[in-house]
Parts: C-alpha cells; structure tokens; sequence
C-alpha cells in the first residue's frame, strides 16, 4: 500500500492557522482552513478532498486551485506533494452546458 | 464514427508543426483547438526569439505563428478553432465540443499538444481583481489591444516575467518593482538588463505580504524572505498599483492523457504531472504521442522541434513513412533540440548557481541579484572592447544558445563560433561601418554602437529602442545608467527604422566622452 495512505500514521491534531480564512478554491470558495481541516477529518487523498469539499469542481475545473490544494494537503499530511496521487481525470475536461453535453451531433463531419 | 489517421488536440507551436510534418508525408490530420485563434501562445509573443536560423532566431514570435499557420494550410492541414476537447478514450476516441453539439471522432494516431497553464500563489487579497497571471497580461495586450493597469508590480523573475514587464512597459504601463523570493533572477540576463536599465528595480529575496483594495487592488506590500521562505520583519516595502502580474511557472495540462490511461508520473523537473515518454513523445500508450509543454515545461522553440518529432513519429507508426525517412529527420531534429538545451539555462543546469561561464569568465553577481551588470563587471566580457571609431559592445554575459548577431553583421565584424553558446567576441581587426544590423538582430537587445571619442569631448552610443513615440533628432533628455539610474544628460543625435531591423529602432545619443561605457538607455525630459 501506498505509505502516504497508511491511515494508521499519526499526523497530530488540527492546528489554527492565521491565514486559515484564505480563499483557495475561488470557483467554490473554499477556504485554506476548511482544506486542512478536512485532513484531519480523514480525508488524505485529493480524490476524497474533491468529493469533501469540491474543490477544483466549479467552473475553471481545478486549472487554479489543483496544485494549491495538493500543496496544502501535502504539507498536512508532512509529505512532499509529488508523493500524492493526483485526483482522477474525468470527461468532460472543461465546464459543459448539460443541454451541450446530451446534444450529440448526428452527422459525423458537419462542423465546417 | 469519422476517422482520422492522425487528430492533434492543440494548435499551438508544437501541434502545427507536428501537423505540418504528418501532412507532408500524406496523413489526413485534424487538429483541434479551443480558443477563437490559432497558434497558442506564439501569438501573443511581440519579441524576437533566441536560437540559431534553424530555430528561426531573431523573428518575433508572433511572425513564427504566421509562418506556421501558412505552412500548414500548404501542407493540407485542417484546423477547427472553438473546438474543445472534452475527452480521450481508449482506442483514441476523441470527443470534442463543437459548437453545441458533442462530437466524436477516432484517430488511428493521436498526439496530445495542448500546452501548459499558469501557477498562482496566494497571499491576502489575491482574489482581488487586479491580481492577474502574466499569461492574461499579455493576452490583453497583444491580442485585444486593452492595457492591463497603470502602474504594475511583477512577481517572478523567470523569462515570463521579465518578458512579460518589458512589454507591459512597451504598452505604457509602469512597472514599479520585479519581484521574487527566489535569490536569483531566473530568466536570461539580458531579459533581465533590458528592463533594469529602463529603472525597474529589482527585488529578490522579496515576496507579496498583501495586496491591498476593497473593490480591486489599489497597493501591494512585499517584505523580504529569509531562507526559509519566512518574512524578516521590517522589511516591508510598500507600492502603489493597480495591476499585481504574477508570473510563477507552468503547469502541464495533461489531463487527457491522464484520463485515457497514460502512464504518468509527478516530475517538478518538467512541471508536475506529466506522461511518461521517449524522447520522441511516444507515451505508454501505442499511437498516442505528446509534443510541447504538455510534457514537461520548455519554450516556444524546443516545442515546434517536439512537434516535428512526433508528427514524423506518428507518421512511421502508421506506415506513412519508413523507418529510414524517421530516423533521418528525427536525428537532425534531435540536433537541433540539442542545440537549444545548453548552455547555462539547459534543463540539467535548473536552479543551479552558475559562477563561471564556459569562458571561464566569472558570472555577474549583479545581474543575478539586481538586473544588471555592474560598471566595473562589464569590461570583463568577450564582446566589450574599446578602439578608436565606432565599434560594437556586446553585453552578453551569459552562455545561452543564440547566435544571430555573427551571421548579421555583413563585415564580420562578431562572431561566436561553431559552439552556439559561446559568448560573442568582437573579431580583431575588423571595420565596423555603422550600419546597426548587429544592434538589430539581438534578441537580448544587448548590443551597443559605441563611438567613445568623436573628437569633442563628446561621445555616441546607439541603442535598440522598442518604446513609443519614439524621441526626435535633437530631442534633450538623460542617459540611464545600466541600472536604469541617471548618469548624465544626452540628446539624440540619430533614429534609425529600417525595414531589415524588423521595428527595432535605432536610438543614437550623444553624451560626454566620460560616460560611453556607461550610458545605455535615454529618456527623454517632458
């Protein structure tokens, strides 16, 4: 098992920070405090801080927050953030209009 | 489900040229791109590239993209804009969001070439509208014509942000302080002295404190950072601005390589979560090639070298091409990418101090700490000599591969050799006619026409002058020193723009003898 999601590891307890108010995630306002935290709420994959928080889920998709947010989960978690596993890479890779996303075009070249 | 043998995701540098190079050899290639405009980045790219011919040194970036888009539709390439991938599958199904339909395609090749994204950094109020990535700087300046702010302050002195302040500057805007918590300037020094002698100051070792406003930042405090990164109280320096320009590195947007299932690996060397790849951008996954940034961070150049590789590549995996035809062009390719990655900035070098050069010519401490190189650093350099008459000054004090100024004097006047990062030297007994091609032709805008005794008491240095409006024969203002501070008083004797100079003008002033080595920008008095 990967050592960085050994559970067991004793990361110590949540400390206030001065800077904990600073917005990370602007697309879904989440604060730097609210991250950390939610470390040691358990959640020490960036897959698991999306779903916590959505964090890197709103309009720009992650482009300005991701390596914020591993950053700071890394630090928590006193490992470097090369160690972490990236969060999972979905479709769609850019924010979508649902009425876009279900349109499907019928014919197969008719962009030009 | 429409089929193609080669589908480029990205019209940037390193996309077309891979484009161009699989269309030349048959394939029916698409390439996609989301933005309104094609060519990437290379459009908003106003100044001269570095290099040699072969990497089409000394054109400015935005003339490259040009040549590109023209050789691409040569070759049959076809390029749809506001096309947005939003997926690659396995067996390289491509979806793409065209318009307001979903389409799919597959590709019996696909090569990945989308490029890079800005970092950011916080600090408080760094939400604030005014903080902006240099990247946005430039694409309101270059591609919309909108100027950013009135007084600006740039954080990272990588070449972005030296690039980046040089053409802020050029837009009218001021930029009151660079700034890094770096302890060095990070991009080419020449970069760097261009925008130090207009008297930008430098700080490194600095960082942002704050951002300051309500509505949108109206001032910035940075403070200086000791070695751990942590602010040494009372350091504190305050500005007031409108624009904060953060220009603090890449990222690789590698998602879709990430999503169809690439090996990747975390790598801060090449700027984070890149694909696992051969030097030829072939990824774990058969037929799926990378080019450009998207594989670890590089420059405009070494990405349409990329581009060409794995457009050959792609085509040989396919049997457009024989094993033989890739072998030869991926070698001389290779070369040319060689050629690129030395000297002190090549990728092995990356963060590493360099103290001497190849020469073995101690670097200036000073321009890796303020800017610029010192007076009495100077005289220490290859290409600063003195003579009687006019004669070049080169103050190209770094080893970084560029040559164009031996191949654009037509006297033969400068020359650099077979090894393309040696240090340019003034050939001995040459005969310098004035005629300001090699002042021209410097990316670095480090070359000088000094005349340093006109017989007078007075002397003439002529400059490259990129600014507007451009001063008049007999306009009277100051001489800045290479630190951009006030040496003397001058006034311009000649401005030159000719064609061949490619919107580098020519700026000759006259100055008391005294100062010819040490003026070297003019200002003009309102």
């Amino acid at each position: 098992m990967n050592s960085v999601n050994d559970r067991n590891r004793d990361i110590g307890p949540f400390v206030p920070a001065p800077d904990d108010d600073m917005l990370i995630c602007r697309c879904e306002e989440i604060t730097k405090g609210e991250i950390r935290k939610a470390v040691h709420d358990g959640m020490w994959t960036l897959t698991e801080i999306r779903r916590y928080l959505r964090t890197g889920m709103g309009l720009c998709q992650g482009q300005t927050c991701s390596k914020l947010v591993k950053s700071i989960v890394a630090r928590e978690l006193n490992v470097s953030p090369a160690e972490l596993e990236p969060a999972t890479s979905r479709v769609p890779m850019r924010p979508i209009e649902m009425r876009i996303f279900a349109n499907e075009a019928k014919e197969d070249d008719d962009y030009e | 489900m429409k089929r193609y043998d080669l589908i480029i995701v990205g019209a940037g540098p390193s996309g077309l040229s891979a484009a161009v190079e699989a269309a030349k050899r048959g394939m029916e290639v698409v390439v996609f791109d989301e933005n309104e405009k094609p060519g990437g980045q290379l459009f908003k790219q106003i100044h001269k590239f570095f290099g040699s011919k072969e990497h089409r040194a000394k054109v400015r970036g935005f003339n490259i993209g040009k040549q590109l888009l023209e050789e691409a539709a040569e070759a049959g390439v076809k390029v749809v804009l506001n096309a947005t991938v939003i997926g690659l599958y396995q067996d390289k199904e491509v979806v793409v969001k065209i318009g307001e339909e979903i389409h799919h395609y597959k590709g019996d090749s696909v090569i990945i070439a989308t490029g890079a994204a800005e970092n950011m950094v916080t600090f408080p109020g760094w939400t604030l509208p005014g903080v902006i990535g240099a990247g946005a700087a430039q694409t309101m300046m270059n591609l919309h014509g909108v100027k950013p702010g009135k007084k600006v302050l740039m954080l990272g002195s990588g070449n972005v942000g030296l690039v980046v302040s040089f053409q802020l500057m050029q837009c009218g805007c001021e930029v009151v302080a660079l700034v890094d918590a770096a302890t060095r300037v990070g991009g080419y020094g020449v970069h760097a002295a261009k925008v130090a002698r207009t008297g930008v100051p430098f700080y490194l070792s600095h960082t942002i404190v704050e951002a300051e406003g309500d509505e949108c930042v109206t001032g910035v405090t940075i403070a200086e950072v000791d070695s751990s990164f942590k602010f040494i109280p009372g350091t504190e320096k305050h500005f007031d601005v409108d624009t904060i320009c953060l220009a603090v590195g890449l990222s690789p947007m590698s998602q879709l390589l990430k999503m169809a299932g690439a090996k990747m690996e975390d790598n801060p060397k090449r700027g984070g979560q890149v694909p696992i790849c051969d030097e030829y951008g072939r990824t774990s996954l058969p037929g799926v090639f990378v080019a450009g940034d998207v594989s670890g961070i590089e420059e405009a150049s070494s990405a349409m070298i990329e581009g060409r590789m794995a457009g050959i590549v792609a085509a040989e995996y396919l049997g457009y091409t024989d094993e033989d035809d890739m072998n030869r062009n991926v070698e001389s390719l290779e070369k040319a990418l060689d050629g690129l990655r030395q000297g002190m900035f090549a990728p092995e070098n990356r963060g590493k101090l360099v103290e001497k050069t190849e020469e073995g010519i101690d670097v200036s401490m000073n321009l890796l700490k303020k800017g610029y190189v010192a007076d009495d650093e100077i005289e220490r350099y290859p290409g600063v000599t003195h003579k009687v008459g006019i004669h070049p000054v080169m103050e190209c004090t770094q080893n970084i591969p560029c040559n164009p100024c031996q191949d654009a004097c037509p006297k033969k006047c400068i020359s650099i050799g077979d090894n393309i990062t040696s240090l340019p030297i003034v050939v001995p007994e040459s005969e310098c006619i004035n005629c300001g091609m090699c002042v021209a032709s410097c990316s670095g805008q480090a070359i000088f026409l000094v005349d340093e005794d006109c017989g007078d008491g007075t002397a003439t240095v002529t400059l490259p002058y990129e600014f507007l409006p451009l001063p008049k024969e007999g306009a009277k203002g100051i001489a800045l020193g290479r630190n951009g501070k006030k040496v003397c008083d001058a006034e311009v004797v000649n401005v030159r723009s000719a064609k061949a100079f490619d919107k580098t003008n020519l700026l000759t002033m006259r100055v008391p003898k005294e100062y010819a080595m040490k003026a070297r920008f003019f200002r003009a008095t309102v």
